[in-house]
């Protein structure tokens, strides 16, 4: 148990803490842009060529739900060992904020794609059959048509899985990720300075707050049910 | 207008082939409201789809002003449906549009026109169908009747010669069906439109089709005008669908289970007229130049679409040969006599 009466509130280095979170927060952001990037297109192409809609493909999404499910049962920390020699050749170094951006990349594109798929689903079969009827172009179907239906499921997810990356970039610290996971596990955990561990895991639980909050408004605002 | 000849359509489920459709014949005319009833998986829904091809038939022919569409490539097809709307049960709106958004839809994806053309014609369709004042509002803030209103107006954007309608009214209540109903109705006449519905209600039928296809199992069982189907249903399927929607019309089909039989000492029969007749005092008439008593068991005056009818059951009290003469006489009025018993 932590012994509040021990700490010495006294000696954080609270320059440190707000430096650790910026990293947080730029990982977290860089991440879920890329996230989007590569998942959203990943998992609208996962929902068109599964069965029964609009670009039925089953190899392709054999293939492509295969890769989809082999890189989400890899353990986050595994992956971040595994990607080293990727991500040193992909940027030049496997440390620091640069550094956790490939890994994390890779892990919740995957994720979010599976998200993307699963909203999709959920868009009434009669809404992409009634634009059929009117004898309108497949590409206008999803981007016109379906996207639009889905945004309120898709802020959602951006929610979600912005939260994955909160956690997963604190556990890039373990291999020298930078950010608030780094910090707490070298000095909150390497050097028994128990307020540093309180005082970060009290700023993640804001932060992951905070973006629960501010997805939660989006989806409301979009929303038209 | 369409010609469907041999259509089949086979699905596999689990290995077994299962057969939807069977060798359906139909000819629809220009212009008409032609009606398919039938019960829930008698395939009705995939021969209405198959008219824009939604489901690809296995066998058969669909031909549409002569052409057999079952051969079109993807960019005739695209085309062939921008000149078929198509309405359905659960209105199929995009939530995330407003309703004149929704109505311009169609227009933004497949017309040529400007901005400012199809703001127009949104306008217009807005009008037509009574929702102009609803233009900026999303279909969640709707009815299902101004909902379906917007479905039609949407399929009508870019001014097709063919309506589908799949269900669509299943899903409204009686009132608001009847407003739909009319709404159909007076497009119909209006634009010239051909109309097809499906539907399970013999009520439909009766309001808004000139001519009715009834399918079971696949095939289709009986057809015809609807007066002719209604008054004298064959098949068992359409005897139970008449007598589901029309106590009455039950009644007089089986007077066996409606009246004591033991009370009947005369013939049973059941008359039905259908027009003009409906306003003249021929029964009248002929009963008094007879002497033959009649008691009226069971009776309806309505109208199917615009044209009256009467059925009526009468006990008829007399000798064999003046009954005869009096059947003679209905005959020469055309009205028609079943003897029941």
């Amino acid at each position: 148990m932590i012994d509040l009466s021990m700490i010495e509130w006294g000696s954080i280095e609270w320059g440190d803490i707000a430096f650790a979170t910026w990293e947080t927060l730029v990982m977290t952001g860089v991440s879920l842009f890329f996230t989007v990037l590569i998942g959203l297109p990943l998992g609208i192409l996962l929902f068109v060529t599964s069965q029964g809609q609009l670009l039925e493909q089953r190899a392709l999404y054999r293939v492509l739900s295969f890769i989809a499910n082999v890189l989400r049962s890899v353990p986050f920390l595994i992956l971040l060992i595994v990607m080293i020699p990727v991500t040193v050749i992909l940027i030049g170094t496997s440390l620091g904020v640069e550094g956790a951006i490939p890994p994390l990349v890779v892990a919740t594109a995957p994720f979010f794609a599976r998200l993307v798929e699963n909203v999709l689903r959920e868009i009434d079969r009669g809404v992409i059959e009634a634009c059929q009827a009117m004898g309108i172009r497949t590409h206008r179907i999803i981007f016109g048509a379906l996207l639009p239906e889905a945004l309120p499921g898709l802020l959602a997810a951006t929610t979600v899985t912005a939260i994955t990356l909160i956690s997963y970039a604190a556990m890039s610290g373990v291999i020298g990720g930078g950010g608030l996971g780094d910090l707490a596990i070298r000095f909150g955990y390497q050097r028994f300075q128990t307020e540093v561990m309180v005082i970060t895991v009290a700023l993640l639980v804001v932060l992951v707050q905070l973006i629960q909050y501010a997805g939660d408004r989006l989806v409301l605002h979009f929303s038209r049910k | 207008m369409i010609r469907i000849e041999g259509l089949g359509k086979t699905y596999r489920v689990e290995g077994r082939e299962v057969s939807a459709l069977d060798g359906i014949d139909l000819e629809i005319a220009k212009g008409e409201i032609f009606g398919i009833i039938g019960r829930s998986g008698a395939g009705k829904s995939t021969l209405l789809r198959s008219l824009n091809l939604l489901e690809r038939p296995s066998s058969g022919r669909v031909l549409i002003d002569g052409e057999d569409i079952t051969g079109f490539d993807r960019q005739r097809l695209h085309a062939l449906r921008q000149r078929i709307g198509m309405i359905f049960q659960h209105f199929n709106l995009l939530n995330a549009k407003t309703v004149a958004a929704n109505i311009d839809w169609p227009l933004r994806c497949t017309s040529s026109l400007t901005a400012a053309q199809r703001a127009e014609r949104v306008a217009e369709l807005l009008a037509l169908v009574g929702l102009s004042e609803h233009a900026g509002k999303y279909p969640a803030q709707l009815s299902g009747g101004q909902k379906q209103r917007v479905g039609i107006a949407r399929a009508l954007a870019s001014r097709p010669q063919l309506l589908l309608c799949d269900e669509a009214t299943s899903a409204l209540d009686p009132e608001t069906t009847q407003s739909i109903l009319r709404l159909l109705l007076d497009i119909n006449r209006r634009l010239g439109l051909t109309i097809v519905l499906i539907t399970h209600e013999m009520q439909v039928i009766r309001t808004l089709c000139d001519r009715v296809a009834v399918i079971d199992g696949g095939r289709i069982v009986e057809s015809g005008k609807v007066a002719d189907v209604f008054l004298h249903p064959r098949h068992p399927v359409t005897r139970s669908m008449v007598a589901q929607d029309d106590p009455l019309t039950a009644a007089m089909l089986d007077p066996a289970h409606a009246f004591a039989q033991d009370k009947l000492r005369g013939t049973l029969v059941r008359l039905t007229y259908v027009g003009d007749i409906t306003y003249q005092p021929v029964l009248s008439d002929i009963m008094a130049a007879s002497t033959v008593r009649f008691t009226i068991l069971q009776g309806e005056v309505s109208s199917i679409k615009e044209l009256p009818f009467g059925q009526l059951l009468l006990e008829l009290e007399g000798s064999d040969e003046d009954v005869r003469r009096v059947f003679a006489e209905l005959d020469r009025h055309h009205i028609h006599h079943e003897v029941l018993q």
